[in-house]
Formats: C-alpha cells, structure tokens, sequence
C-alpha cells in the first residue's frame, strides 16, 4: 500500500530531485546526503545539434543538514553554442540553490530501500549569456521543483521522477516553463555485488522526457517556441568508497520542436565526478 | 593500612577499565551501495574506542570490534547507522560490566557508559545470583528498539565472570 501510495504520489505532483551524485546522470533520483556528508561535484554535459554544440560545465555542493535533507547548490558555466531548447535536463548557465528532503524512507530489508525525495529550489541567471533565441531575452529569476520516488537495491533500482520551472518575467521577456520528467532503470550483475573495498558499478537505461512552453519576447509569444523531447540511452555509474564517476549518452525518441528556431538536437552526454566526504562526527554519551 | 586502601583504589579501577563492549555486531537494513557502507564505516570508526569495524553489503552484517578500555556507548553505535539514513535490528553484543539487581531482577551495567539492561534469557534460565555484584562477560541480543533509542532490556545467551 505504502509503494502504490509512493508512486500515485510521484504521479500526481509537479516537479521533482535533481540527480544526486551517486545515481544516474540524466534522471531524477531519490539519494541525499548523510548527516554532515559533503558532497562535491563536478560534471560536463553536451548537447550536439544541427546549429553546433553546447558543452556546459558545472560544479555541484550539497551538505546533509539531517540524514533526511541536503542543501546544494549547482553553479555552472557554459561553451559553444547550440541555439537549443530550454533544458532543466541538461544544466544550462543558470546557477542553482536549494533543498531537498526524503520525506519517505522506507527501508524494507537488508539492502533495499523504497524512498521519495522532493526538492525545491531558486534559479537565478549566471554571467553567461544563452545562444540563440534564448540568447535575446532579458533573464530573470526562477523557482524549480521536482520531486523522485523509487526503489535502491542491491541488484536493481528503479526511480521516475518530474521537475517543472517557472522563470519570472524580466523588461517584457519571460524564458519558457519547463516540465521534466525521467525514469530510470539500473542494474548490478551479481558479479559486482562485492564488498565496499572494491569498485561498486551499476548500469542504467535512462528516459528523459521535456516539454517547454513558449518563449515570450517583447510582451508577445514566440510562434512555434514551443517544444517536446523524449531521450532515452545507457549511463554507467562507478564508485570507490568517496569518489564516484558516472557517464551517460541519449539519443532523441521524440522530437517536437521547430528546427528554424532550434535545430535539430541529435545527442547529448554527460560526465559527472562526486566526491563525497562523510562525517565521523558522533555525539558522545 | 596504607596498602589496602591502594589495593582497593586499584581493583576498583581494574574493574572499571574492563567494563565496556568488545563486540557489537549489527545488522543495518537499506544499504545498497559502496558509499552506503562506506559511510557506516567511517561513521563507526569516529567512535572512540572502535578498534575495527567490517560492513558485509550483501548480508548488512556491520562488526565492530573495540579497544579494551573504551567507554563507547549504544547510543552512539545507534547514531551511527541513523545519520546515514539507514536503520538496523537486534543487536548481538559480547560486552564486560557489573551484574546488579537481585537474582529475580537483574541489571546489567557497562561501566563508563549510562548503559544499563534488564537482563532476560534468550533461551534456559540460569542461576546468576551467584554472580551479583561481579564483574561478568555476557554475550546477548539487544533487540531492536524505536528509531532515536537503545533497548533497555538485553536477552542474554551466556553470563560468566569476567576474567
């Protein structure tokens, strides 16, 4: 009863957890930070298209305030230009902060857990100016939530996940709402399910799937702004007790977009390094 | 007169620096990953006193092996797992402290530490009056108790003196 509640929750709320650092590259995922853990991350994703490629770079930092909630923040910064679509998917040069809290955690047996994590957060523009149409318009602040559900096991994870973000309006221009959504299955042969002194690997198909609305510029819609993309494509995640490293490509399912104003978007990718530094810290008797 | 309250000073304080845990192994539920039992590790070993702490992933057997002398306590090993957002069940300890209580109501108390158990056999009753007021080794199950506390009762399996 407490999963199907879990995954009629994940349905029926908008947005959603950004990716942690040691699950998959492109998805919504449920894993935070342990009580005083500090996590850093470091990542390159690109997106390649028919009007060149964007390669955007970021540095990531989360602390677990509690076992249950982790602040980060994400700053990035972005090369090349693609002329592409708004992105929550993929980091763009919009620097981040927020918090996320596992509001269910529900530990069923030895090595699985069923878990829910919602994340909220402020969007703020970076120096870097966007390419192409996004490129013209005045940037203004937004808020981003998301929100993941799913089940970690020693063999097998299972995640789905949504974001939605909302930019505010800036001298008569407004960036697009962007609605997100993800699911993820990974896999760990039993091979590898060794002890944590040893390199832990695990496999995921990831599916990611966007819809952003239109851009609007000057007070007046963008005709045909508009666009929808569906991605699927393998990510592999590797982890040595504190450091991790995770990589993964996507190719298009689905593609509504207007390639006069964007494009064509052919494949992204990403590489993501995490190191975690945990805590010691006990209180004493 | 002078050596008998030095020898006194002295096995109290002998009793005192054997009463402590040996031994706490448990079982933690959710761990999935390498930096899960990482964590656990390096949680552990922050605890004064943890000599060596071995995570098995694939049965969430956490054993921790302690120095002799340390004043580590339940809670502590408790906090350990919780931080990291995992839980654990019973408990199996191998652990010195004082046998107190009456022969009908017995306590078990870890010197050092505010740890203190009503003792209940896991299995055939034993006759442990005898050994009221001394100093035992006993190796039992702690059950699992709500998240944020110890168990206070203890299901012993062996009690004998300590040596």
């Amino acid at each position: 009863m407490k999963s199907i509640m879990v995954l009629v929750c994940a349905f029926a709320l908008p947005g959603i957890a950004i990716a942690a650092d040691h699950g998959p590259v492109f998805s919504y995922a449920t894993p935070v930070n342990s009580q005083r853990e500090l996590s850093f991350d470091t990542s390159i994703f690109g997106r390649n298209g028919s009007q060149g490629t964007q390669l955007s770079t970021g540095s990531g930092f989360g602390y677990g305030l509690t076992p249950h909630i982790t602040i980060n923040a994400f700053l990035p910064a972005t090369f090349g230009s693609g002329s592409l679509p708004e992105s929550r998917i993929v980091s763009g040069s919009e620097w981040s902060a927020g918090v996320s809290w596992r509001f269910l955690h529900s530990v069923t047996s030895v090595g699985k857990r069923i878990e829910s994590t919602a994340s909220l957060g402020v969007v703020v523009p970076g120096p870097q100016q966007d390419s192409g149409v996004l490129g013209n318009l005045h940037r203004a602040p937004g808020v981003a939530g998301t929100l993941a559900t799913g089940l970690a096991s020693r063999s097998q994870y299972v995640w789905i996940g949504g974001g939605y973000t909302r930019f505010a309006e800036a001298s008569n221009d407004r960036r697009p709402d962007t609605i997100s959504w993800s699911g993820v299955y990974g896999y760990r042969p039993a091979k590898l399910r060794r002890g944590y002194d040893q390199w832990d690997y695990r496999g995921f198909a990831e599916l990611t799937g966007e819809h952003t609305g239109n851009v609007r510029t000057n007070g007046l819609i963008l005709p045909k702004s508009s666009t929808t993309t569906l991605w699927l494509g393998p990510s592999v995640l590797a982890i040595f007790k504190d450091v991790a490293i995770s990589g993964g490509v996507q190719a298009p399912l689905f593609r509504d977009a207007s390639d006069a104003i964007y494009g064509r978007e052919h494949i992204r990718f990403a590489v993501n390094f995490s190191y975690l530094k945990y805590s010691a810290h006990t209180s004493s008797h | 007169m002078k050596k008998l309250f030095v020898a006194g000073i002295l096995a109290v304080y002998s009793a005192a620096a054997h009463a402590e845990y040996e031994q706490v192994d448990l079982t933690v539920f959710g761990m999935d990953c390498a930096p899960c039992a990482h964590a656990i590790h390096v949680s552990m070993k922050g605890i004064q006193g943890v000599n060596t702490v071995d995570v098995d992933l694939n049965t969430g057997l956490v054993t921790i092996k302690l120095n002799p002398g340390n004043s580590a306590a339940m809670s502590q090993f408790n906090q350990a797992v919780e931080k990291n957002g995992f839980t654990h069940k019973d408990v199996v300890i191998i652990a010195r402290g004082k046998l107190t209580g009456t022969a009908s109501a017995p306590f078990f108390e870890v010197s050092g530490t505010q740890d203190r158990f009503a003792l209940v056999p896991a299995t055939n009753s034993m006759d442990i009056a005898a050994l009221l007021g001394q100093t035992v080794t006993i190796t039992g199950v702690l059950p699992q108790a709500p998240k944020g506390k110890v168990s206070d009762t203890l299901r012993y399996n062996t009690i004998t003196e300590a040596q």
